[in-house]
């Protein structure tokens, strides 16, 4: 009887070994599962965007030839420009003036430092800052809000090789240039050449005419999101 | 032999999707969490974690989605101008819907860490499922229909609106987990306590038929009642002791009153593509054709939400019938899977709150 039971709890010790072994086997196989569904599940974690944003932007240069900020022109889809109107008192259908919106303009601007206004520059391969904007307003045509502000550089840039990224790291919202002319250069000195570049997710085929060697500078900064970002380049003499 | 090789394999591979829904639930979480109120300072959504690439399966995802929410404005407008196309609008919201829910949203999160928690029936998965997608699309008509159609308001009123239910939602998500964490930590250090005391426990259940001895690592319902009948076994002391009997209004029928704080735990936080949605209808004049399609919407999110509660539920039936396999063990890992579980429901809660808190003090609106 007692040596049954011994041997009954030699045997059962043993499946004990057993089991961890297995359960250890068990979770090195479980892990590959997870790392795969762990993969989809971040992945699904992203949101598509819910803001469209169609983009116009001046680059303006000082007499002295230094670049002294950029001025955005932001067009809003029309579900975000009709969601961000609600309710807002204006005295014409379909119309909003400068005046009625000019609360909003100022929500916008103040909500937007949080995210850096979604602009990034780097003068000569060094990032520059960009201090508050200034001069902004809303626009309302065509059921569509444009938002206008200039972000100036904390201090004017003196730029060989100029670059600025605009998009959303959170894809919440995503920024398109303009078809036609969605850059310009005011005032720049003669000689200064503009080059843009779509997101490569949307037009790799617009990237690819860039020359490899310009954006060699870029690709060593970029990050995650350059697929969504639209680079202005600018090269002067 | 043959049968014990057999159970042996099953029983490792409901250990591997025990460890797996485990594992997968708290990676949802902890991607789940990242918020803000919207760029703009209107209040407008969620933004979620930053991707780190874009491509395959979840590219495509995220690119149907897109095309599909960009269709809105689209067939809203034809809606206006025609009648009929009000059906394409339902369809098209019903399908957004199943792929949206493959996005991001705290529900999917909760409903899972719960059903798992609790050791709930498909069938009860399945209907929290479309109870908190009804109460999601409902909370987004609320708002609007409130904010907007009723009082006027604007975008500002709205996106507070949001954020107070926002809040509301998210405190009922921590409550809700330190409720299931308070029950199933103490089902799991009795365990425990189980698997030290394994010698007894061994013998005790050797000496008893076989169906008694499950009674003993099953449901600890099951248990408890077996329990309430004398036994007079002196290892049952501890056992009686150990098991931890689970209350009893965490189980059996008619429990949709416990059901109802996960219900709104998951689904009382609006989706701001419903918001958008309809918000945009109400500005054509056609409040209804978006509350329609808000609640087509709902519909196909509750699909994509079931799905995923009966991966739970089948995860946690498996962990359960390795629980009855072996003894101790199964049981141990069975109680840390649910308090597991339960913990990710408090982490959710809480990413989720300090994520809010985190945009409100930057955004100061």
């Amino acid at each position: 009887m007692q040596q049954t039971m011994r041997s009954e709890a030699a045997i059962r010790g043993c499946r004990l070994v057993r089991s961890a072994r297995s359960t250890l086997r068990a979770f090195v196989r479980a892990s590959f599962v997870v790392a795969c569904l762990s993969s989809i599940t971040v992945g699904g974690a992203r949101a598509h965007p819910h803001v469209w944003v169609t983009m116009k932007g001046e680059l303006v240069y000082a007499a002295d030839g230094l670049v002294t900020g950029v001025r955005h022109a932001w067009t809003f889809d029309d579900m975000y420009s009709a969601f961000a109107t609600q309710g807002l008192a204006h005295t014409k259908k379909d119309a909003f003036t400068r005046a009625e919106l000019a609360a909003l303009a100022e929500v916008n601007v103040a909500s937007l430092k949080e995210y850096g206004y979604f602009t990034s520059a780097k003068a000569n391969g060094k990032k520059r800052p960009f201090g508050e904007p200034i001069d902004y307003w809303l626009d309302y045509a065509d059921s569509q809000l444009t938002l206008h502000f200039t972000l100036p550089f904390k201090t004017p840039v003196a730029a060989r090789d100029l670059a600025m990224e605009i998009y959303d790291p959170t894809w919440f919202v995503e920024f398109s240039f303009a078809e036609k002319n969605p850059v310009a250069l005011v005032d720049a000195p003669a000689g200064c050449q503009l080059k843009i570049q779509r997101p490569t997710g949307l037009s790799a085929a617009q990237g690819q005419q860039l020359g490899e060697d310009f954006f060699n500078s870029l690709t060593a900064t970029s990050n995650w999101a350059a697929q969504f970002a639209n680079k202005v380049l600018v090269q002067c003499p | 032999m043959p049968m014990t090789v057999m159970s042996n394999a099953t029983s490792r591979r409901a250990r591997n999707m025990a460890f797996t829904a485990t594992a997968g639930l708290l990676v949802a979480l902890l991607c789940e969490a990242a918020l803000a109120q919207g760029p703009f300072g209107t209040g407008a959504g969620t933004a979620s974690a930053p991707p780190a690439a874009l491509g395959g399966v979840v590219g495509w995802l995220l690119a149907k989605q897109a095309i599909y929410y960009r269709e809105f404005t689209g067939l809203i407008r034809a809606a206006k101008a025609d009648g009929s196309a009000v059906y394409g609008l339902l369809g098209l919201s019903f399908t957004y819907g199943i792929f949206h829910a493959a996005g991001p949203g705290h529900g999917k999160a909760v409903i899972a860490s719960y059903l798992v928690a609790n050791g709930e029936t498909w069938r009860r998965g399945v209907a929290l499922s479309f109870a908190s997608a009804l109460v999601q699309a409902l909370a987004a008509v609320a708002i609007v229909g409130i904010a907007a159609v009723l009082l006027g308001g604007t975008a500002k009123m709205m996106g507070d609106a949001v954020r107070v239910i926002e809040i509301a939602s998210y405190l009922l998500v921590i409550a809700l987990g330190i409720r299931l964490t308070w029950i199933k930590v103490r089902s799991f250090r009795a365990a425990l306590r189980m698997v030290k005391q394994r010698p007894a426990a061994i013998d005790h259940a050797h000496a008893h038929p076989q169906d008694h001895r499950h009674a003993h690592v099953a449901r600890s319902e099951a248990h408890h009642h077996h329990h309430g009948a004398p036994d007079g076994h002196a290892a049952c002391a501890t056992c009686g002791h150990a098991h931890g009997p689970e209350p009893r209004d965490l189980t059996g029928p008619g429990g949709w009153r416990r059901g109802m704080s996960a219900i709104f735990a998951a689904g009382l936080r609006p989706c701001s593509g419903a918001i958008l949605v309809l918000v945009f209808a109400f500005a054509q004049g056609l409040f209804w054709t978006g509350v329609a399609s808000t609640l087509a919407m709902g519909l196909g999110t509750a699909i994509t939400v079931a799905a995923l509660a009966t991966l739970a539920v089948g995860a946690r039936s498996a962990a359960a019938r390795l629980a009855n396999r072996k003894q101790g063990f199964g049981l141990l890992a069975l109680r840390g899977l649910e308090a597991g579980a339960a913990l990710a429901v408090i982490a959710v809660g809480l990413l989720l709150l300090t994520g809010y808190m985190a945009s409100e003090r930057m955004f100061g609106v």
